[in-house]
Protein backbone atom coordinates (compact mmCIF):
# COMPACT_ATOMS: atom_id res chain seq x y z
CA UNK A 1 0.00 0.00 0.00
CA UNK A 2 0.98 3.74 -0.73
CA UNK A 3 2.17 5.30 2.03
CA UNK A 4 -0.22 8.83 2.22
CA UNK A 5 2.29 11.38 3.05
CA UNK A 6 3.54 14.42 0.86
CA UNK A 7 7.36 13.37 1.48
CA UNK A 8 9.63 15.97 0.64
CA UNK A 9 12.21 14.20 -1.84
CA UNK A 10 15.72 14.88 -3.31
CA UNK A 11 15.07 17.07 -6.31
CA UNK A 12 15.75 15.39 -8.96
CA UNK A 13 15.18 12.49 -7.50
CA UNK A 14 11.37 12.59 -6.83
CA UNK A 15 8.71 11.13 -9.64
CA UNK A 16 7.83 14.31 -11.77
CA UNK A 17 10.60 15.77 -10.28
CA UNK A 18 12.22 17.97 -13.14
CA UNK A 19 9.50 18.58 -15.56
CA UNK A 20 11.78 16.83 -18.52
CA UNK A 21 10.01 14.07 -20.72
CA UNK A 22 11.39 10.66 -19.59
CA UNK A 23 12.13 8.36 -22.23
CA UNK A 24 9.27 5.76 -23.14
CA UNK A 25 11.45 2.88 -21.99
CA UNK A 26 15.19 2.17 -21.34
CA UNK A 27 17.42 0.43 -24.06
CA UNK A 28 16.62 -3.24 -24.08
CA UNK A 29 18.95 -6.12 -23.37
CA UNK A 30 22.15 -6.21 -21.41
CA UNK A 31 22.43 -2.60 -21.12
CA UNK A 32 24.47 -2.29 -17.21
CA UNK A 33 22.18 -0.05 -15.37
CA UNK A 34 21.72 -1.15 -12.25
CA UNK A 35 18.37 -2.64 -11.26
CA UNK A 36 17.34 -0.16 -8.63
CA UNK A 37 17.61 2.93 -11.24
CA UNK A 38 15.70 0.63 -14.09
CA UNK A 39 12.75 0.31 -10.99
CA UNK A 40 12.65 3.79 -10.50
CA UNK A 41 12.61 4.75 -13.81
CA UNK A 42 9.73 2.26 -14.28
CA UNK A 43 7.82 3.65 -11.69
CA UNK A 44 8.58 7.56 -12.93
CA UNK A 45 7.24 6.07 -16.29
CA UNK A 46 4.01 4.65 -14.39
CA UNK A 47 3.02 7.75 -12.01
CA UNK A 48 3.26 9.83 -15.94
CA UNK A 49 1.16 7.46 -17.37
CA UNK A 50 -1.61 7.17 -14.97
CA UNK A 51 -2.14 11.23 -15.39
CA UNK A 52 -1.90 10.75 -19.09
CA UNK A 53 -4.48 7.95 -18.74
CA UNK A 54 -6.74 9.31 -16.55
CA UNK A 55 -7.04 12.77 -18.01
CA UNK A 56 -7.62 10.00 -21.57
CA UNK A 57 -10.23 7.71 -20.06
CA UNK A 58 -11.49 9.46 -17.32
CA UNK A 59 -11.96 7.62 -13.80
CA UNK A 60 -15.18 5.57 -15.58
CA UNK A 61 -13.06 4.42 -18.10
CA UNK A 62 -9.09 4.12 -16.76
CA UNK A 63 -7.91 0.67 -16.24
CA UNK A 64 -4.38 -0.78 -15.24
CA UNK A 65 -3.46 -1.71 -18.76
CA UNK A 66 -4.07 1.69 -20.18
CA UNK A 67 -1.45 2.65 -17.33
CA UNK A 68 1.05 0.21 -18.41
CA UNK A 69 0.89 0.41 -21.67
CA UNK A 70 1.24 3.61 -21.98
CA UNK A 71 4.21 3.88 -19.83
CA UNK A 72 5.90 0.69 -22.54
CA UNK A 73 6.17 -2.13 -18.86
CA UNK A 74 3.61 -5.41 -18.71
CA UNK A 75 1.08 -5.25 -16.12
CA UNK A 76 3.31 -7.95 -13.81
CA UNK A 77 5.65 -4.86 -14.07
CA UNK A 78 3.02 -2.57 -12.69
CA UNK A 79 1.50 -5.02 -10.08
CA UNK A 80 4.96 -4.96 -8.98
CA UNK A 81 5.04 -1.73 -7.96
CA UNK A 82 1.45 -0.86 -7.13
CA UNK A 83 -0.87 -3.48 -5.52
CA UNK A 84 -4.27 -1.54 -7.66
CA UNK A 85 -5.03 0.98 -9.78
CA UNK A 86 -5.96 3.46 -6.95
CA UNK A 87 -2.28 2.43 -5.46
CA UNK A 88 -0.87 4.40 -8.74
CA UNK A 89 -3.15 7.14 -9.11
CA UNK A 90 -2.71 8.08 -5.31
CA UNK A 91 1.44 7.76 -6.02
CA UNK A 92 0.65 9.93 -8.95
CA UNK A 93 -1.29 12.49 -6.86
CA UNK A 94 1.01 12.87 -3.88
CA UNK A 95 3.93 13.33 -6.16
CA UNK A 96 2.27 15.72 -8.17
CA UNK A 97 0.98 17.93 -5.27
CA UNK A 98 4.76 18.05 -4.13
CA UNK A 99 5.91 19.11 -7.46
CA UNK A 100 3.33 21.53 -7.57
CA UNK A 101 3.80 23.01 -3.74
CA UNK A 102 8.02 23.26 -4.53
CA UNK A 103 6.86 25.27 -7.73
CA UNK A 104 4.77 28.12 -5.84
CA UNK A 105 7.44 27.43 -3.07
CA UNK A 106 10.51 28.32 -5.29
CA UNK A 107 8.56 31.42 -6.95
CA UNK A 108 7.41 32.69 -3.76
CA UNK A 109 11.29 32.61 -2.58
CA UNK A 110 12.28 34.16 -5.33
CA UNK A 111 10.10 37.08 -5.79
CA UNK A 112 10.80 40.67 -6.08
CA UNK A 113 10.31 42.38 -2.83
CA UNK A 114 8.16 44.72 -4.52
CA UNK A 115 5.32 41.87 -5.77
CA UNK A 116 2.84 40.69 -4.15
CA UNK A 117 3.38 37.12 -2.46
CA UNK A 118 -0.10 36.06 -3.33
CA UNK A 119 -0.48 36.92 -7.04
CA UNK A 120 2.84 35.49 -7.24
CA UNK A 121 1.97 31.96 -5.56
CA UNK A 122 -0.93 32.02 -7.88
CA UNK A 123 0.80 32.67 -11.22
CA UNK A 124 3.72 29.70 -9.77
CA UNK A 125 0.40 27.58 -9.47
CA UNK A 126 -1.40 28.32 -12.85
CA UNK A 127 1.62 28.39 -14.76
CA UNK A 128 2.49 25.05 -13.50
CA UNK A 129 -1.06 23.31 -14.00
CA UNK A 130 -1.00 25.19 -17.40
CA UNK A 131 1.86 23.22 -18.49
CA UNK A 132 0.97 20.09 -16.60
CA UNK A 133 -2.58 19.50 -18.19
CA UNK A 134 -3.03 15.85 -17.48
CA UNK A 135 -1.61 16.47 -13.42
CA UNK A 136 -3.83 19.47 -13.42
CA UNK A 137 -7.02 17.48 -13.95
CA UNK A 138 -5.45 14.57 -11.85
CA UNK A 139 -5.26 17.49 -8.89
CA UNK A 140 -7.88 19.36 -9.25
CA UNK A 141 -10.66 17.02 -10.07
CA UNK A 142 -12.90 14.84 -7.50
CA UNK A 143 -11.72 11.38 -7.27
CA UNK A 144 -14.17 8.70 -7.58
CA UNK A 145 -15.45 6.34 -3.97
CA UNK A 146 -13.20 3.54 -4.32
CA UNK A 147 -10.38 5.91 -4.21
CA UNK A 148 -10.78 7.33 -0.81
CA UNK A 149 -7.46 7.68 -0.25
CA UNK A 150 -7.21 10.20 -3.40
CA UNK A 151 -9.59 12.49 -1.62
CA UNK A 152 -7.59 12.36 1.90
CA UNK A 153 -4.52 13.05 -0.56
CA UNK A 154 -6.42 15.93 -2.17
CA UNK A 155 -7.62 17.00 1.56
CA UNK A 156 -3.71 17.21 2.47
CA UNK A 157 -2.86 19.12 -0.31
CA UNK A 158 -5.38 21.81 -0.08
CA UNK A 159 -4.55 21.82 4.33
CA UNK A 160 -1.05 22.56 2.47
CA UNK A 161 -1.34 25.19 -0.23
CA UNK A 162 -3.87 26.67 3.07
CA UNK A 163 -0.78 27.07 5.01
CA UNK A 164 1.02 28.43 2.46
CA UNK A 165 -1.64 31.16 1.66
CA UNK A 166 -1.37 32.02 5.11
CA UNK A 167 2.17 32.05 5.45
CA UNK A 168 2.09 34.36 2.19
CA UNK A 169 -0.21 36.88 3.98
CA UNK A 170 1.37 37.56 6.78
CA UNK A 171 1.01 36.47 10.49
CA UNK A 172 -0.80 39.45 11.97
CA UNK A 173 -4.35 38.90 9.72
CA UNK A 174 -4.13 35.00 11.03
CA UNK A 175 -6.24 35.35 14.37
CA UNK A 176 -8.81 37.50 12.69
CA UNK A 177 -9.84 34.72 10.48
CA UNK A 178 -12.05 31.93 11.04
CA UNK A 179 -11.12 29.11 11.02
CA UNK A 180 -10.83 26.72 7.96
CA UNK A 181 -11.90 29.76 5.91
CA UNK A 182 -8.80 29.15 3.86
CA UNK A 183 -9.09 25.80 3.18
CA UNK A 184 -12.50 26.55 1.80
CA UNK A 185 -10.88 29.23 -0.27
CA UNK A 186 -8.09 26.93 -1.92
CA UNK A 187 -11.01 24.42 -2.30
CA UNK A 188 -12.88 26.36 -4.89
CA UNK A 189 -9.82 27.44 -6.30
CA UNK A 190 -8.95 23.97 -7.57
CA UNK A 191 -12.98 23.88 -8.30
CA UNK A 192 -12.33 26.47 -10.24
CA UNK A 193 -9.52 25.27 -12.15
CA UNK A 194 -10.92 21.89 -12.56
CA UNK A 195 -13.98 23.77 -14.60
CA UNK A 196 -11.71 25.68 -16.91
CA UNK A 197 -9.60 22.61 -17.37
CA UNK A 198 -13.14 20.70 -18.37
CA UNK A 199 -14.30 23.52 -20.36
CA UNK A 200 -10.78 23.17 -22.57
CA UNK A 201 -9.31 26.47 -21.56
CA UNK A 202 -5.57 24.69 -19.94
CA UNK A 203 -3.64 27.06 -22.12
CA UNK A 204 -5.79 30.27 -20.90
CA UNK A 205 -5.17 29.10 -17.08
CA UNK A 206 -2.55 31.76 -16.75
CA UNK A 207 -4.77 34.06 -17.78
CA UNK A 208 -7.09 33.77 -14.39
CA UNK A 209 -4.28 34.84 -11.99
CA UNK A 210 -5.50 39.07 -11.59
CA UNK A 211 -9.38 37.36 -11.41
CA UNK A 212 -8.33 35.02 -8.63
CA UNK A 213 -5.69 36.68 -6.91
CA UNK A 214 -8.57 39.52 -6.46
CA UNK A 215 -11.32 36.86 -5.07
CA UNK A 216 -9.02 35.12 -2.65
CA UNK A 217 -8.34 38.61 -1.97
CA UNK A 218 -12.09 39.79 -1.16
CA UNK A 219 -13.33 38.41 1.60
CA UNK A 220 -10.31 39.75 3.59
CA UNK A 221 -10.95 43.52 2.15
CA UNK A 222 -13.40 46.10 3.71
CA UNK A 223 -16.63 47.11 1.47
CA UNK B 1 -32.20 36.29 -3.76
CA UNK B 2 -34.30 37.79 -6.59
CA UNK B 3 -37.84 36.01 -7.32
CA UNK B 4 -37.11 37.00 -11.10
CA UNK B 5 -34.66 33.39 -11.08
CA UNK B 6 -36.48 31.15 -9.14
CA UNK B 7 -39.82 31.78 -11.32
CA UNK B 8 -37.15 31.39 -14.80
CA UNK B 9 -35.76 28.23 -13.08
CA UNK B 10 -39.31 27.11 -12.81
CA UNK B 11 -40.76 28.02 -16.22
CA UNK B 12 -38.10 26.20 -17.47
CA UNK B 13 -39.48 23.14 -15.50
CA UNK B 14 -42.43 22.22 -17.19
CA UNK B 15 -44.28 21.55 -13.85
CA UNK B 16 -46.21 18.11 -14.21
CA UNK B 17 -50.00 18.51 -12.88
CA UNK B 18 -51.66 15.31 -14.04
CA UNK B 19 -50.83 11.93 -12.00
CA UNK B 20 -48.08 10.07 -13.47
CA UNK B 21 -49.06 7.11 -15.74
CA UNK B 22 -48.06 3.34 -13.74
CA UNK B 23 -45.16 3.46 -16.39
CA UNK B 24 -44.12 6.83 -15.66
CA UNK B 25 -43.91 5.81 -12.06
CA UNK B 26 -41.76 2.56 -13.22
CA UNK B 27 -39.64 4.81 -14.76
CA UNK B 28 -39.41 7.65 -11.89
CA UNK B 29 -38.56 4.62 -10.04
CA UNK B 30 -35.56 3.07 -12.34
CA UNK B 31 -34.07 6.74 -12.47
CA UNK B 32 -34.16 6.81 -8.88
CA UNK B 33 -32.19 3.61 -8.17
CA UNK B 34 -29.94 4.52 -11.07
CA UNK B 35 -28.63 7.28 -8.87
CA UNK B 36 -28.93 5.71 -5.49
CA UNK B 37 -26.74 2.71 -7.17
CA UNK B 38 -24.20 5.07 -8.41
CA UNK B 39 -23.97 6.80 -5.18
CA UNK B 40 -23.90 3.32 -3.14
CA UNK B 41 -21.14 1.96 -5.24
CA UNK B 42 -19.51 4.07 -7.42
CA UNK B 43 -20.27 4.58 -11.37
CA UNK B 44 -17.53 2.03 -11.50
CA UNK B 45 -19.46 -0.79 -9.89
CA UNK B 46 -22.97 0.05 -11.00
CA UNK B 47 -25.27 -2.40 -13.01
CA UNK B 48 -28.31 -2.54 -14.52
CA UNK B 49 -29.58 -5.29 -12.30
CA UNK B 50 -28.18 -3.15 -9.19
CA UNK B 51 -30.72 -0.86 -10.34
CA UNK B 52 -33.56 -3.37 -10.95
CA UNK B 53 -32.97 -5.22 -7.53
CA UNK B 54 -33.68 -1.39 -5.90
CA UNK B 55 -36.36 -0.66 -8.17
CA UNK B 56 -38.02 -3.81 -8.08
CA UNK B 57 -38.59 -3.11 -11.89
CA UNK B 58 -38.11 -5.75 -15.26
CA UNK B 59 -34.86 -5.53 -17.25
CA UNK B 60 -37.07 -5.43 -20.51
CA UNK B 61 -39.24 -2.46 -18.87
CA UNK B 62 -35.59 -0.75 -17.95
CA UNK B 63 -34.68 -1.48 -21.63
CA UNK B 64 -38.19 0.03 -23.41
CA UNK B 65 -37.17 3.19 -21.18
CA UNK B 66 -33.51 3.48 -21.71
CA UNK B 67 -30.53 3.03 -24.32
CA UNK B 68 -28.53 1.75 -21.34
CA UNK B 69 -27.29 2.04 -18.07
CA UNK B 70 -25.14 5.38 -18.78
CA UNK B 71 -28.45 6.89 -20.87
CA UNK B 72 -30.64 5.98 -17.27
CA UNK B 73 -28.22 7.68 -15.19
CA UNK B 74 -27.88 10.87 -17.56
CA UNK B 75 -31.94 11.08 -17.63
CA UNK B 76 -31.96 10.97 -13.78
CA UNK B 77 -29.10 13.11 -13.42
CA UNK B 78 -30.84 16.03 -15.23
CA UNK B 79 -34.14 15.42 -13.73
CA UNK B 80 -32.80 15.44 -10.29
CA UNK B 81 -30.21 18.48 -10.08
CA UNK B 82 -32.84 20.60 -11.74
CA UNK B 83 -35.94 19.43 -8.71
CA UNK B 84 -32.68 19.80 -6.04
CA UNK B 85 -32.17 23.44 -8.08
CA UNK B 86 -35.43 25.00 -8.00
CA UNK B 87 -35.56 23.58 -4.02
CA UNK B 88 -32.58 25.71 -3.34
CA UNK B 89 -33.37 28.57 -5.75
CA UNK B 90 -37.15 28.44 -3.61
CA UNK B 91 -35.62 28.44 -0.51
CA UNK B 92 -33.25 30.76 -0.92
CA UNK B 93 -36.33 33.17 -2.15
CA UNK B 94 -38.64 32.44 0.92
CA UNK B 95 -35.73 34.58 2.85
CA UNK B 96 -35.77 37.99 3.48
CA UNK B 97 -32.92 39.17 1.68
CA UNK B 98 -29.66 38.36 -0.35
CA UNK B 99 -27.54 37.00 2.63
CA UNK B 100 -30.22 34.58 4.81
CA UNK B 101 -31.64 33.03 1.36
CA UNK B 102 -27.85 32.25 0.76
CA UNK B 103 -27.45 30.56 4.03
CA UNK B 104 -31.61 29.30 3.67
CA UNK B 105 -30.39 27.57 0.10
CA UNK B 106 -27.37 26.23 1.72
CA UNK B 107 -29.37 24.78 4.60
CA UNK B 108 -31.75 23.21 2.39
CA UNK B 109 -28.81 22.01 0.44
CA UNK B 110 -27.13 20.00 3.85
CA UNK B 111 -30.66 18.55 4.69
CA UNK B 112 -30.83 16.92 1.36
CA UNK B 113 -27.40 15.61 1.89
CA UNK B 114 -28.27 13.78 4.87
CA UNK B 115 -31.28 13.05 4.18
CA UNK B 116 -30.75 11.72 0.58
CA UNK B 117 -27.09 10.58 1.02
CA UNK B 118 -26.53 8.06 -1.66
CA UNK B 119 -28.37 10.14 -4.58
CA UNK B 120 -26.39 13.44 -3.39
CA UNK B 121 -22.99 11.28 -3.66
CA UNK B 122 -24.27 10.39 -7.28
CA UNK B 123 -25.30 14.30 -8.24
CA UNK B 124 -22.03 16.20 -6.33
CA UNK B 125 -19.13 13.16 -6.51
CA UNK B 126 -19.65 10.86 -8.53
CA UNK B 127 -21.11 12.79 -11.68
CA UNK B 128 -17.29 13.37 -12.24
CA UNK B 129 -16.40 9.90 -12.69
CA UNK B 130 -19.21 9.43 -15.06
CA UNK B 131 -18.02 12.70 -17.44
CA UNK B 132 -19.86 12.92 -20.51
CA UNK B 133 -24.04 14.44 -20.56
CA UNK B 134 -24.42 13.81 -17.40
CA UNK B 135 -21.27 16.56 -16.52
CA UNK B 136 -22.25 18.88 -19.13
CA UNK B 137 -25.72 19.02 -17.10
CA UNK B 138 -24.20 19.41 -13.56
CA UNK B 139 -22.19 22.59 -14.96
CA UNK B 140 -25.27 24.26 -16.34
CA UNK B 141 -26.64 23.35 -12.69
CA UNK B 142 -23.92 25.47 -11.25
CA UNK B 143 -23.75 27.93 -13.55
CA UNK B 144 -27.91 28.48 -13.00
CA UNK B 145 -26.98 29.02 -9.02
CA UNK B 146 -23.83 31.23 -9.36
CA UNK B 147 -26.18 33.20 -11.25
CA UNK B 148 -28.51 33.49 -8.62
CA UNK B 149 -25.76 34.07 -6.76
CA UNK B 150 -24.61 37.35 -8.91
CA UNK B 151 -28.34 38.90 -7.96
CA UNK B 152 -26.44 40.39 -5.22
CA UNK B 153 -24.48 42.63 -7.81
CA UNK B 154 -27.62 44.96 -8.39
CA UNK B 155 -26.79 46.02 -4.24
CA UNK B 156 -22.86 46.88 -5.20
CA UNK B 157 -21.45 49.91 -6.77
CA UNK B 158 -20.46 49.24 -10.23
CA UNK B 159 -16.86 50.43 -9.03
CA UNK B 160 -16.73 47.80 -6.37
CA UNK B 161 -18.33 44.87 -8.08
CA UNK B 162 -16.66 41.74 -7.22
CA UNK B 163 -14.46 39.74 -10.25
CA UNK B 164 -16.60 38.12 -12.72
CA UNK B 165 -15.80 34.34 -12.30
CA UNK B 166 -16.95 34.64 -8.17
CA UNK B 167 -20.51 33.32 -8.68
CA UNK B 168 -18.90 29.62 -9.99
CA UNK B 169 -15.94 29.98 -7.92
CA UNK B 170 -18.03 30.10 -4.62
CA UNK B 171 -20.30 27.57 -6.09
CA UNK B 172 -17.51 25.39 -6.73
CA UNK B 173 -16.20 25.78 -3.03
CA UNK B 174 -18.95 24.37 -1.91
CA UNK B 175 -19.93 21.51 -4.03
CA UNK B 176 -15.90 20.78 -3.17
CA UNK B 177 -17.15 21.10 0.48
CA UNK B 178 -19.93 18.36 -0.09
CA UNK B 179 -17.71 16.18 -2.11
CA UNK B 180 -15.35 15.87 0.65
CA UNK B 181 -17.61 15.00 3.20
CA UNK B 182 -19.57 12.48 1.03
CA UNK B 183 -16.41 10.83 -0.35
CA UNK B 184 -15.80 10.43 3.43
CA UNK B 185 -18.91 9.01 4.23
CA UNK B 186 -19.11 11.48 6.85
CA UNK B 187 -21.94 13.68 5.46
CA UNK B 188 -23.43 15.20 9.04
CA UNK B 189 -20.22 17.04 9.37
CA UNK B 190 -21.40 19.23 6.72
CA UNK B 191 -23.60 21.32 9.20
CA UNK B 192 -19.86 22.36 10.70
CA UNK B 193 -18.91 24.21 7.30
CA UNK B 194 -22.15 26.46 7.35
CA UNK B 195 -20.55 29.36 9.28
CA UNK B 196 -17.07 29.14 6.78
CA UNK B 197 -19.45 28.84 3.46
CA UNK B 198 -21.26 31.92 4.58
CA UNK B 199 -18.21 33.42 5.32
CA UNK B 200 -17.00 32.46 1.79
CA UNK B 201 -20.31 33.15 0.01
CA UNK B 202 -21.04 36.21 1.37
CA UNK B 203 -17.25 37.38 2.03
CA UNK B 204 -16.72 37.14 -1.69
CA UNK B 205 -18.70 39.66 -2.93
CA UNK B 206 -19.84 42.31 -0.08
CA UNK B 207 -15.98 41.71 1.92
CA UNK B 208 -14.74 41.54 5.19
CA UNK B 209 -17.57 42.99 7.39
CA UNK B 210 -20.60 41.67 5.81
CA UNK B 211 -18.89 38.04 5.90
CA UNK B 212 -17.97 38.03 9.50
CA UNK B 213 -21.36 39.07 10.21
CA UNK B 214 -22.81 36.31 8.38
CA UNK B 215 -20.10 33.81 9.91
CA UNK B 216 -21.31 35.11 12.93
CA UNK B 217 -24.76 34.59 12.59
CA UNK B 218 -24.49 31.12 10.91
CA UNK B 219 -22.20 30.02 14.02
CA UNK B 220 -24.93 31.60 15.91
CA UNK B 221 -27.48 29.59 14.71
CA UNK B 222 -26.03 26.32 14.44
CA UNK B 223 -25.13 26.12 18.11
CA UNK B 224 -29.12 27.30 19.05
CA UNK B 225 -30.56 24.72 17.24
CA UNK B 226 -28.13 22.39 15.17
CA UNK B 227 -30.20 19.25 15.91
CA UNK B 228 -33.31 21.64 14.73
CA UNK B 229 -31.66 22.18 11.37
CA UNK B 230 -31.71 18.96 10.05
CA UNK B 231 -34.97 17.96 10.52
CA UNK B 232 -37.31 20.68 9.22
CA UNK B 233 -37.27 23.95 7.25
CA UNK B 234 -35.45 26.86 7.72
Amino acid sequence: MTRLELVTEEPGDAPFSTGEPLPRRLPPGRHGIPANLVREHQRRRLLAAMAEALAEHGYAGVTTTHVSERANVSTSTFYNHFGNLWDCVLAAYVAGAERLCEEIDAACAARDPRSAPLEVGIDAALAFLSAEPALAQLLCAQAPREAISVTAARRLLVSRLAAMLRRERGAEEAPAQPPGLDERLIDATLAFVCARIGAGEVARLVELGPELTAILDRPRRAA
Amino acid sequence: MRQEACLTANKSLGVETTAPTPDATVREGEMEGALHVVGELGYRGASVRAVLEFSGGHRKQFYDHFDSLEDCFEQAYETWIERLGISLLEAAVSASGWGPGVQAGLIRLFRFVTEQTAIARALFVEVHVAGGAALGVHDEALERLAAALDSVRAEIEPAEAPPEATGIFVVGGIEACLCEVLAEGNQSRIWDALPELMHLAVGSYLGKEAAEEAFEGARVLLERDRAGLGSKGA
